[in-house]
């Protein structure tokens, strides 16, 4: 496969886009909650952005994958959903008691609403340690991670790559969202969770307390983003990268190199499915639901638009993708609820067959143009700056 | 006055030898007929074998003039000539108190000579009695009325009601049928319903006639009343009632897994069969032509909507309005009726493969065409395509499902064997092959088969040798497309026709793909077979679709493990 | 004569009823350097392509066995397990990392542990820095090493890969087609290079180049393949003189051409 990384390749640019996007969400960690907080912004607009933040973690799973390893994904938005529940489970533990049965005296266990319309009188075995935070905050990695683990085992081990990977991983997600609209695997069915109160003792929808906790919550997403980031930068720097970026262009001579070229994947497989779930876990304070239809295979698709519109095979493409494209789609789903559908599908028709650098692409695609335009002979394109010395 | 009062009774007994085939001598009489007789005799005893000999009758007539005799409303009109007529008075009373007289035996208005209607008022008319006896029979003979009713559902329902009851005096009514019905399976149903009063029988050998018959019938309705039965026999401790129970038991048992069997087999393929021409369009798009098109489920869509137009347009005409451009489109309906109307489907058999065909064409013209050496991208654009599509169905058609008729001819069924055998399944799983056959022939004896296979192996190559590659591509496209619209028609039948449709076979149809190996056409066609059979019978065993479908998908995620490129692959010696 | 490092016994392999390798039998003694010819479609590539784990035999033994250690099993082992027990090939067509620097082709193959969790915290020690520009002096890319691979001319490539080999440090070098796109007087520094490896390493080197064949095969054995199996085997001057193999090979008037 083809990918127009020259950026990647070249070390000061790397630099040079990591500092961009480490400024600008430093930036965002304070300017946003401070204008927030003197009432400049919108509690509204606050949490939207601080799910475009989970978003866009979303989406450097998705980076991680198809733009640094050539592992089109189309299962991400599972281990997004995967997290969400995971913490969600916490959350609707503590919501059970102030439920409409409880107040009507008929949930003495305290069972989420959902569990006591279900007949359940006592709460399923593997609900109870999601009492605790801890626990649950764990679980966000262990289970997303494991069934990364276990499916992309089986999926290198026999060398399954290509669109054949991503039709594996569509055909995962598909049967994990009809199996998670069933209401007896007493994960709240096609309702899902919802109508969350409090996180770690902070409320949720108070009106005069809620928005502070939304502030923190947005504070820790856009920390978490800054990290992640900084976590891909570090690993494209290491000679783990260039295995990976090996693999992606021909893993074949990889392989003849003595590399384990499964393992590499199922590493950064893994590595991918919980930098999603962290994203799904975010999510879900914030939005207030999650359910089944999070994790539908359009969702995992959705997320791939995103990496392709901003720019795969860059930290700041994915960031770009996901906020400019849920941006849009808030907008456009108020002012043209008809269409939406069709300008995003149009939108990705557009970057795949003209722009498939992604927007990142573009002021490079500029810049070329306009050179060809002036008379002045550039220097030759060929020239790649040196590899840093104490590296790789 | 000892003998002369038991002489009658010895008389009647005779009498009763002679009368109780009356229905058979007298088998011109019409229920009606033999009511009046019933009504007019003066021998109680006579009254009563005449209303026991309509049992295993199964006018609706009886019914209403037993009902009307038990709330005496059944009278008997003297007319000027002396001729005894019994009528049934009903309706409001008139002026003078008289009522509307209808004629027990014929159930016409009575008349007077002039053939005006007589009104009649009640308290100057013989009343016709009735005793607690009579009442008895007349209620056995309700009891039974429904085992002959023309209608063979409520003949079938009356008989496995009696049986289940298990009342040994319904037995003779029972029999009596029996001699009466011809339809088959009805005679099959009493002699279930025979075989398991005999089951309650105290006597030990009727007890083991019924069980032999039961397990001769395969009942498996009466399985719980063998169970029973022979819980009763192991209590009475009767190693023979045991036994039997036991053997019927067995058969039953055996007989209805070989009815599953053999029904899952046909679910099975006829699911194989759809999944089967779904993704033989898949199977040419991906496996030839190596692109990822996401929007073949809009392909199956486009399809099934044509169905839909085609049906519209062959009766009243359908209107709509294309999106965006805000054009109304007025179809005028061809109001055809009859056979004429049910051949619609027929008709839309070739639009819904030309109009698929035609989106394919405009599909590989405008994006595909661009992106044959990505796969992964035309993967992406084809979704966006997707998109776009689904929205635009959804403004064109609404959002709701639209309904679409089974023509007769699809919208019956064939049991064998107690299994069923549904026309339009039947129907599917023969169109599957003809398609099946077609494609074969398309691509191996035919000039532009040549030239697919030949440019799908080597796009450079067969441009260089001459060989117009666009077009071909744009051909081949159109085709699997194509069968894609072929597979929405057919979906019509047997699934919802809405603007997301498609999406609900595109899983399915690329695991099919992938697990046959892309590229072989005859791997498909085993792989959708195996997958339609292995849902199928999932389904059967777990009792649940969701979990079948799990299961199913974990099952090609575990046999890619065993064979990744499927069950058979074109290998490659090259290095990437 | 000593424990051979690897040896092929009774191997064939058929590829949908071609019979590309037919009961091959093959010794390889440790510091030896043998050229393998043959005809087009007589199975060279194929038998690289078995000893190095990218196809299985139908049947036979392939063992690699260094005299310390007991002999492998390579049919059993998948093309990484391979490659980490001391085989390195360089394939016909030059196949190295386009997208990398030449530099960074390197470091990838640069003798080291390959486990995905070293890979993370990899830093390159200076002796390992002074071993690459030592390999990069040799296949004089020196002065092209933050080219991007890709962007190298064929021959430059070719040299790309031996160097990629050496720095793998093989026990068994398998070299298909080196001097492919050579000029002469890089060919014969190809060949110089080789014959300096032969000893401390043991080679199997495929070439068509009768000059190139001539030059590495002076005093050392040649293997000659015809359909799937071994014609012969011999010092080149009698495989030269061979009637079977002049009749199949050399007669049709590739005998010195290049």
């Amino acid at each position: 496969m083809s990918s127009p990384t020259s950026s990647h390749a070249s070390f000061g640019a790397r630099h040079r886009e990591f500092l961009v996007v480490g400024v600008l969400l430093a930036l965002l960690t304070v300017v946003f909650p401070v204008l927030n907080a003197y009432g400049v912004i919108s509690n509204f607009t606050l949490t939207l952005w601080g799910k475009y933040l989970c978003y866009a973690l979303l989406g450097l799973s998705v980076d991680l994958l198809w733009g640094y390893t050539g592992l089109l994904s189309l299962g991400q938005a599972l281990f997004f959903s995967l997290g969400g529940y995971m913490l969600g489970m916490h959350l609707m533990l503590l919501i059970g008691p102030l439920g409409s049965y409880a107040k009507a005296g008929q949930n003495p266990a305290g069972l989420p609403d959902f569990m006591v319309f279900l007949g359940h009188t006592f709460l399923p075995p593997f609900w109870r340690p999601f009492n605790s935070f801890g626990f649950a905050a764990v679980m966000v990695f262990v289970l997303p991670g494991l069934l990364a683990l276990i499916f992309g085992f089986l999926a290198f081990r026999s060398r399954i790559k290509g669109v054949y990977f991503s039709i594996l991983t569509q055909a995962l997600t598909y049967a994990s969202m009809i199996l998670f609209f069933r209401n007896d695997l007493t994960m709240g069915g096609n309702n899902g969770f919802t109508d969350f109160k409090f996180i770690l003792g902070h409320s949720l929808d108070d009106k005069i307390t809620g928005p502070a906790t939304m502030r923190g919550l947005f504070v820790v997403s856009s920390v978490v983003l800054l990290l992640v980031c900084l976590f891909c930068h570090w690993l494209n720097g290491t000679k783990f990268g260039l295995v990976r970026q090996a693999i992606r262009d021909g893993e074949n001579r990889v392989l003849f190199s003595g590399y384990a070229t499964a393992h590499y994947k199922l590493f950064i497989f893994v590595v991918a499915a919980m930098i999603a779930a962290i994203g799904g876990a975010l999510f879900v304070p914030q939005a207030g639901i999650i359910n089944p239809d999070q994790m539908s295979p359009a969702k995992s698709i959705e997320a791939v638009v995103w990496v392709a519109v901003g720019g795969r095979g860059t930290i700041i493409g994915p960031i770009i993708g996901a906020i400019g494209i849920n941006a849009l789609r808030s907008w456009a789903t108020h002012a043209y609820p008809d269409s939406w559908l069709i300008i995003l599908g149009a939108i990705f028709l557009v970057v795949v067959l003209f722009l498939p650098g992604g927007v990142v692409s573009l002021p490079a695609k500029l810049t070329s143009l306009w050179r060809r335009r002036s008379p002045a002979p550039s220097a030759p394109a060929v020239a790649v700056t040196k590899p840093a010395p104490d590296r790789a | 006055m000892l003998l002369l009062s038991r002489l009658p009774k010895l008389l009647r007994s005779l009498l009763l030898a002679v009368l109780l085939p009356v229905p058979v001598l007298h088998a011109a009489d019409t229920p009606r007929q033999t009511i009046v007789k019933a009504i007019l005799t003066a021998d109680d005893n006579q009254k009563r074998e005449l209303i026991t000999s309509l049992v295993g009758q199964g006018d609706e007539a009886i019914r209403e003039l037993f009902t009307a005799w038990r709330q005496d409303n059944l009278y008997v009109y003297t007319a000027p000539d002396g001729t005894k007529i019994p009528v049934e008075l009903s309706g409001d009373k008139d002026a003078s108190g008289a009522l509307t007289a209808t004629r027990v035996d014929t159930g016409e208005p009575l008349k007077d000579a002039a053939g005006q209607p007589l009104h009649l008022v009640a308290a100057k008319q013989a009343a016709v009695e009735h005793d607690a006896r009579l009442r008895l029979a007349m209620k056995n003979v309700v009891d039974l009325l429904d085992l002959g009713s023309p209608l063979l559902a409520k003949r079938l329902r009356a008989i496995q009601t009696i049986g289940a009851a298990q009342k040994p005096d319904k037995l003779p009514a029972l029999l009596a049928r029996s001699a009466l019905e011809t339809d088959s399976k009805a005679k099959a149903a009493l002699r279930e319903a025979i075989a398991v009063i005999e089951l309650a029988d105290p006597s030990d050998d009727v007890k083991l006639k019924g069980l032999t018959e039961l397990r001769d019938l395969h009942a498996s309705a009466s399985y719980d009343l063998i169970k029973t039965a022979r819980a009763k026999g192991e209590a009475d401790a009767k190693p023979a009632i045991v036994k039997a129970a036991d053997t019927a038991l067995a058969a039953i048992d055996q007989h209805k897994s070989v009815v599953n069997f053999f029904g899952t087999l046909f679910r099975g393929l006829s699911a194989g069969s759809i999944l089967l021409v779904v993704a033989l369009g898949l199977a040419i798009t991906f496996g030839l032509m190596g692109v990822i098109n996401m929007a073949h489920g809009e392909m199956i869509t486009v399809g099934a909507y044509a169905t839909y137009i085609t049906q519209k347009v062959f009766g009243e005409g359908m209107q709509f309005t294309l999106p965006f451009v805000k054009i109304a489109v007025h179809l005028p309906g061809l109001h055809l009726t009859g056979w004429a109307y049910q051949l619609y489907f027929v008709a839309a058999i070739p639009i819904g493969f030309l109009s698929a065909a035609l989106v394919g064409i405009a599909l590989e013209r405008s994006v595909i065409r661009f992106l044959y050496r990505r796969p992964l991208e035309s993967l992406l654009a084809t979704w966006g395509v997707s998109l776009i599509l689904q929205q635009l169905f959804k403004l064109t058609f609404g959002s709701n499902n639209v309904n679409v008729d089974s023509p007769v001819y699809l919208s019956s069924n064939w049991t064998v064997y107690d299994v069923t055998f549904d026309w339009n399944r039947v129907f599917v799983i023969g169109f599957a092959v003809v398609i099946v056959f077609g494609v074969w022939l398309a691509l191996t004896k035919t000039p532009l088969g040549l030239l697919i296979r030949c440019v799908m192996q080597n796009r450079t190559m067969a441009s260089c040798m001459g060989v117009r590659t666009e077009r071909v591509n744009m051909l081949t496209f159109g085709l699997g497309s194509g069968l894609a619209g072929l597979a929405g028609v057919f979906v019509t039948q047997l699934g919802t026709v809405g603007p997301s449709m498609g999406q609900e076979y595109i899983v399915d149809s690329f695991m099919t793909v992938v697990v046959g190996g892309v590229g072989s056409i005859f791997g498909t066609v085993v792989s959708a077979l195996g997958i339609g059979m292995a849902d199928q019978s999932l389904q059967q065993i777990l009792l649940n679709p969701v979990m079948g479908k799990i299961l199913v998908l974990v099952a090609i995620i575990l046999f890619l493990q065993w064979r990744p490129t499927g069950l058979f692959a074109a290998k490659s010696r090259s290095l990437d | 004569m000593s424990h051979p490092i690897l040896s092929v016994e009774d191997v064939s392999k058929t590829y949908d009823g071609f019979k590309a390798i037919t009961d091959l039998t093959f010794y390889l003694f440790p510091g030896e350097l043998r050229t393998v010819i043959g005809p087009n479609g007589a199975g060279k590539s194929t038998f690289f392509d078995l000893i190095t784990g990218r196809a299985r035999p139908d049947k036979g033994k392939i063992e690699f066995g260094a005299s310390t250690a007991p002999s492998q099993d390579l049919t059993k082992l998948n093309e990484y397990e391979i490659n980490r027990l001391g085989i390195g090939r360089k394939f016909q067509t030059p196949s190295v990392f386009v997208e990398h620097s030449v530099w960074h082709n390197l470091v990838l193959s640069l003798k080291g542990s390959r486990g995905v969790f070293a890979s993370l915290f990899h830093r390159l020690s200076s002796t390992e820095r002074d071993r690459i520009d030592e390999l990069l002096k040799l296949i004089r890319l020196d002065g092209k090493r933050d080219w991007k691979a890709g962007l190298l001319a064929h021959g430059e490539k070719q040299w790309l890969e031996i160097g990629m080999l050496l720095a793998q440090d093989p026990k068994v070098l398998l070299v298909d087609e080196p001097a492919a796109g050579m000029s002469d007087e890089e060919t014969h520094r190809t060949g110089e290079l080789l014959l300096s490896l032969a000893g401390k390493h043991s080679l199997v080197v495929i070439e068509h180049d009768m000059t190139f064949v001539r030059q590495i095969a002076r005093d050392n054995p040649v293997t000659v393949l015809h359909q799937g199996h071994v014609l012969c085997e011999g010092k080149f001057d009698e495989v030269q003189a061979n009637p079977m193999v002049r009749e199949v090979y050399l007669g049709r008037g590739k005998h010195g051409t290049r």
